[in-house]
């Protein structure tokens, strides 16, 4: 009798105190990302960061490409499309010019005064003939000189993350296609370019492979818009 | 009865000699249809009640099927269905849509008759219960004086249904699990039964209406707290009709990790999906009788409460058990078969026999539920399960014995 009587409790503590820890369990906050729908995932909880050198999407900033073919030739599976031509002698789209990465992520394009070689990061640095931009994964609009000699920018020297020199375009890019359906994500390509333009994000913002048609998996770098140097109305300072 | 709201609203086919609806009939129907027999215009108001009733009655498992996904998603910290409609409400209606287009298989070894009405049985039964259980004050099918004896009667069918299922399937799953079906149905209605008796003698009346009458004084005159043997005997009920409806912990004829789905195996398509819409139907349905016998019916927790009948309170409470079993299939791991009797046989039947012994003297000591029989009930409750918290510290804290290999 006496074990009897204590089965009985055994067994409706246990019941109880396992439906007070699935309780706690249902006031939990939930883990699921809807994840194409949803990116804000820092305001999540429980959120894994993703790891450095992360191989996402690829992506091209098509205004450092110089179109040397390097990463079509090496892409193992040939996801990688590229058409384009050397403009005729004596032509060039725009002159050299600078590109100051700033450490809150924007990019100031303009030319540097003084000499590129011995950039001092201690002083600031002059920029005249500025054009700038926010994030650099913001949607890349025309990136050249402004051409207007009063836009002059003076930045601390702490600011700078990195100062990099732009040489003058003398090439004309057709086309720069990415099949992303083929990409097997080894990241030769990346790897292989002279001036780091081909990157592979390292977020999963804005990425949605999920298709009906495999075609719009093919991302198209190619900004033709860019070599149109007449036409004014896409010229955006976003400073 | 209260005429508050039009009766027109509601189902209301009220006493079995179907006075109610040969009035409507002889004073509606007869003058707009003339030369219509007053018995067949009867028969047709009553049909057409019916036919709501079944028309809306399974739009429960639409709603429940996805209330415990939902509730079994927050337990596990997920969101559940989210694409199918706003918060993934249609989903059921998508599974639905599939389960129809899909290929109703019939097993070519079986016994082909009974894998077909099989189905049917358990869809029947399980709607049938429907029609005594009291919604609210004139929401009801049929209010017959043997109420809770037609519900057990007809959901005790149930087993019928699993057991062709099982046999007619040729299949080994299904024919294990149709036969531990049938083991843990036979073994938990007897405490099951046991349990309503404990209210029946109480009340004195096995109909629906005369039980859920009794409690109309309020929260503390509800069936579960008129003497403490009630109170053991609405926990072994709500436990027993846990394993009645087949739910977790006792989904033993169903058990997917063991075998496959049990009695179901062998089904496809809107075959498959009949028994799963009769599934939650039982589920609601054992809940709404434990509310019924136990927790108030249609009644509120303060006397005068008499919104649109009790419609809203009763399915909150309903409810409310629902979400209860969802919790407690979270909760607990599935029993092993012999842990399953042992419960039944050896813990809940001696139990209600001695809540049955019980409540007699009970009825005996007090013969009207006055206000000094709830008093001392309530207080005989509360003071047992206070020393059973301060006694359990004691039980707990002796050693275990050592083990013996």
């Amino acid at each position: 009798m006496d074990k009897y009587i204590r089965n009985i409790y055994k067994g409706v503590y246990s019941v109880l105190v396992g439906m007070r820890i699935t309780m706690r369990q249902f006031f939990e906050p939930n883990v699921t990302h809807q994840y194409p729908y949803e990116h804000d995932f820092e305001k999540k909880q429980n959120v894994r960061e993703i790891p450095k050198g992360y191989r996402g999407q690829l992506y091209n900033r098509i205004e450092d490409c110089i179109g040397c073919k390097k990463c079509e030739m090496i892409c193992p599976v040939d996801c990688i499309t590229i058409q384009g031509d050397k403009l005729p002698k004596g032509e060039q789209l725009w002159d050299s010019m600078n590109v100051v990465h700033l450490k809150d992520g924007r990019e100031i394009i303009g030319i540097l005064d003084g000499d590129d070689k011995d950039i001092n990061l201690e002083g600031s640095l002059t920029l005249t003939n500025t054009t700038s931009r926010l994030a650099p994964q913001e949607v890349i609009d025309r990136l050249e000189p402004s051409g207007d000699e009063s836009r002059t920018q003076t930045i601390s020297g702490d600011e700078v993350s990195r100062v990099v020199t732009r040489n003058p375009v003398v090439f004309y890019l057709d086309q720069f296609d990415i099949d992303m359906s083929l990409c097997m994500y080894c990241g030769l390509c990346t790897e292989v370019c002279p001036t780091e333009c081909l990157v592979m994000k390292d977020s999963l913002e804005g990425i949605e492979y999920s298709k009906f048609d495999r075609t719009d998996l093919i991302f198209e770098f190619d900004k033709q818009e860019m070599y149109n140097k007449n036409d004014e109305s896409s010229i955006e300072a976003a400073d | 009865m209260s005429d508050i709201l039009p009766s027109s609203l509601f189902i209301q086919i009220q006493d079995a000699s179907g006075n109610w609806a040969s009035d409507f009939a002889e004073n509606v129907i007869i003058p707009k249809i003339p030369h219509l027999p007053v018995e067949l215009g009867t028969i047709l108001v009553m049909l057409a009640c019916a036919g709501i009733f079944v028309a809306v009655v399974p739009l429960l498992p639409l709603v429940l099927v996805l209330a415990e996904r939902k509730v079994a998603a927050r337990f596990q910290n997920r969101t559940g269905p989210m694409r199918v409609g706003p918060w993934g409400t249609l989903q059921t209606l998508a599974d639905g849509i599939k389960l129809i287009f899909k290929e109703d298989f019939i097993p070519p070894q079986g016994d082909k008759l009974l894998f077909l009405l099989a189905p049917y049985v358990i869809f029947a039964c399980s709607f049938a219960v429907f029609a005594a259980i009291p919604f609210g004050q004139n929401i009801l099918v049929s209010d017959f004086n043997i109420g809770i004896f037609y519900i057990m009667a007809i959901s005790s069918v149930i087993v019928m249904g699993v057991i062709m299922a099982g046999w007619s399937s040729n299949s080994k799953w299904s024919l294990l699990g149709s036969l531990r079906s049938a083991a843990q149905i036979v073994s938990y209605e007897i405490p099951l039964g046991l349990s309503i008796l404990t209210v029946v003698m109480l009340v004195g009346s096995l109909g629906m209406k005369d039980i859920v009458a009794t409690q109309e004084n309020g929260f503390f005159s509800w069936l579960i707290f008129r003497s403490p043997f009630t109170f053991l005997a609405f926990f072994i009920f709500f436990i027993s009709s846990i394993a009645e409806v087949n739910r977790t912990p006792f989904d033993l004829p169903e058990a997917e990790s063991e075998i496959v789905a049990g009695f179901h195996t062998e089904y496809s398509g809107m075959r498959f999906a009949l028994f799963f819409i009769a599934e939650y139907a039982n589920m609601f349905a054992v809940s709404a009788i434990a509310v019924t016998l136990f927790l108030g019916g249609y009644e509120g927790i303060l006397p005068g409460y008499d919104f649109l009948g009790g419609f809203p309170g009763f399915v909150i409470k309903t409810l409310g058990l629902v979400f209860l079993m969802m919790w407690l299939r979270w909760t607990l791991p599935r029993l092993r078969v012999d842990q399953l009797m042992n419960l039944c046989w050896k813990y809940f039947i001696p139990i209600s026999f001695f809540n049955i012994l019980g409540t007699g003297v009970w009825g005996l000591i007090f013969k009207t539920d006055d206000i000094w029989s709830i008093g001392i009930s309530c207080t005989i409750i509360y003071v047992g399960l206070i020393s059973a918290y301060a006694l359990a510290g004691r039980v707990f804290s002796r050693k275990p014995a050592p083990q013996t290999s």
